[in-house]
């Protein structure tokens, strides 16, 4: 039986892609790793995946472009994507979370899949979220290092498109004992960096809390309903104020020492830092990234330096 | 290396940035440097018998008993001769770094060659004179044209149109210097003391203009390219 390969730009409920028979493909998971330098780009992001999509060097049979709740390169590249012949679905998050309207999305969507064939499979995913939390929560112990969990949590937008492999993936993972002396929340969208939780850790800043992975675990529902009325409240496509109260809530319970804030190059959310820093009461870092690769040295300094100020404190 | 904020004596500090490099020693409590290009810092450093403490760009490159970066080494220089200063602007040769002490915040442009040394050298290469003549040049212009610019590039562009509608190369010059000292005012949060270090803190045509721009107390140490090299020698003794 032939399964298609859906390319997901940001997040969209896979436990729905997998029930309607699909096999989802995060097209930003191949990016940190890329050696790929578009031709055409503001976010390099949205600019890599696009190039790669329209030249056919990424394989999928159809793409979600997330437009309400992602951005507007989103929204451009996805058409371009579309206008060179891969069939492209538009998925709209609420602004005000109404959950009709989510519903009403999630119901398009599904019929742009060909509707559920495994509902199964969504108890399935919501098994592994659960497993997903338990990861998050022994990060912020200190029992895994920041650098595999994030490799597991950001992989949770697809579930790397195969549960059972998943579900090994999971298992695999080895427990440490990890000094969790600078206790770090990642915030904004992840960085593009390939290496940076491991560079992090390496210069004594350890990450327990990843603002956007957080999101790919924690939402969950057993039908098209619930899913609604609880991914409504996915962060990143709501008002700011209701993205910050949710972080004052979180970093609040992971005990962090300091806000490292990413931004990328030529995205919209930089313009976010000053209102972060103004309403999170914590030491902030802004670092910005551009191009994929490894964390440049110029980032290092900021994390050394960042370590140096917290240890003033 | 010995373990961060291990106190070390008979030491000096070594501040190997990206366009030069610096050495501090303390001795009878006065503070004695030396100052060469990058590429020649074992110069500073043959036949010494002390310690090293590194700071700078190449601070983890060259022999070191211990290393802080450069921002948390700005602070602990400049209060040496400044305890009460809120806010450091170091103005180095790739980078400019704004350093917040009181909240404990630091803020580096390197993404854009506008807002560093490297853009003056730029300009004084342009017109043909030395780094330590565009004060001079400065005060010599009768009028200040607009550059407007946040490119560095462009900014030559436009410095060039400027000379073509008629300016003098001082009045350009004057007109480079207030370009470049608006772009760090970006940078600058509000406070009542700035210090500014670095070495494009000699050029006295950039500091009129950033005074004039600013309107606050701007401090300056005697050696400001140095001030680093002193902190690094500082947060470990």
């Amino acid at each position: 039986m032939h399964v298609s390969k859906i390319g997901l730009t940001a997040l969209v409920p896979p436990e729905l892609i997998f029930a309607c028979g699909g096999e989802p493909v995060d097209v930003n998971n191949i990016i940190p790793a890329s050696k790929k330098y578009p031709r055409n780009k503001l976010c390099a992001w949205t600019a890599i995946w696009k190039e790669m999509l329209v030249e056919r060097e990424l394989s999928v049979d159809s793409l979600i472009v997330v437009a309400g709740g992602d951005c507007h390169n989103a929204l451009v590249d996805g058409q371009k994507v579309a206008m060179s012949g891969i069939p492209t679905h538009f998925f709209f998050y609420p602004f005000d979370g109404d959950p009709e309207y989510l519903e009403s999305q999630l119901y398009g969507l599904s019929g742009f899949l060909g509707g559920i064939k495994f509902p199964e499979k969504i108890k399935q995913i919501n098994d592994l979220k659960k497993l997903g939390q338990k990861i998050d929560i022994k990060r912020s112990r200190g029992r895994i290092t920041s650098g595999e969990a994030f490799n597991i949590l950001i992989s949770f937008s697809d579930l790397r498109g195969n549960l059972e492999e998943f579900q090994k993936n999971i298992a695999s993972i080895k427990e440490h004992s990890i000094k969790t002396g600078n206790r770090i929340a990642l915030i904004g969208v992840p960085p593009i960096f390939c290496d940076f939780h491991d560079v992090a850790q390496s210069l004594g800043l350890h990450i327990v809390f990843d603002e956007l992975p957080y999101e790919f675990i924690r939402h969950r529902g057993a039908n098209i309903r619930e899913i609604a009325c609880d991914y409504r409240e996915y962060t990143f496509a709501r008002p700011l104020d209701f993205r910050i109260n949710f972080l004052q809530k979180e970093l609040e319970k992971r005990k962090v020492d300091g806000i490292i804030h990413y931004t990328q190059f030529a995205c919209h959310h930089m313009l976010e830092d000053e209102i972060i820093r103004s309403r999170l009461d914590y030491p902030v870092l802004t670092i910005q990234g551009d191009l994929p690769g490894n964390t440049p040295q110029q980032i290092k300094l900021r994390l050394e330096a960042f370590r140096e100020m917290l240890e003033r404190l | 290396m010995i373990a961060r904020k291990k106190r070390v004596s008979e030491a000096i500090g070594l501040d190997v940035g990206s366009t030069t490099a610096k050495m501090v020693r303390i001795e009878d409590g006065e503070v004695q440097s030396r100052i060469t290009g990058t590429h020649n810092w074992k110069d500073l450093v043959n036949g010494i018998k002390e310690n090293i403490i590194s700071t700078g760009y190449f601070r983890n490159s060259v022999p070191h008993t211990a290393s802080v970066t450069e921002i948390t080494a700005a602070i602990y220089g400049v209060r040496h001769y400044f305890p009460e200063a809120d806010v450091i602007v170091d103005i180095g040769g790739q980078d400019t770094k704004v350093v917040d002490i009181r909240k404990n915040n630091f803020l580096i442009n390197d993404k854009c060659g506008a807002g560093t040394g490297a853009f003056l050298e730029f300009a004084a290469n342009y017109f043909s004179i030395g780094l330590d003549e565009l004060g001079l040049f400065h005060r010599r212009a009768g009028r200040i044209p607009d550059i407007n610019n946040t490119c560095g590039v462009f900014a030559i562009s436009e410095m060039i149109s400027q000379l073509v509608a008629g300016y003098s190369k001082e009045e350009v010059v004057a007109g480079m210097h207030y370009a470049f000292a608006r772009r760090i005012s970006f940078m600058v949060p509000e406070a009542e003391t700035i210090v500014l270090i670095g070495g494009a803190a000699k050029n006295e045509g950039m500091v009129m203009a950033l005074k004039d721009i600013l309107k606050k107390k701007i401090l300056i140490p005697e050696e400001p390219q140095v001030i680093n090299a002193l902190g690094a020698l500082k947060y470990f003794s």
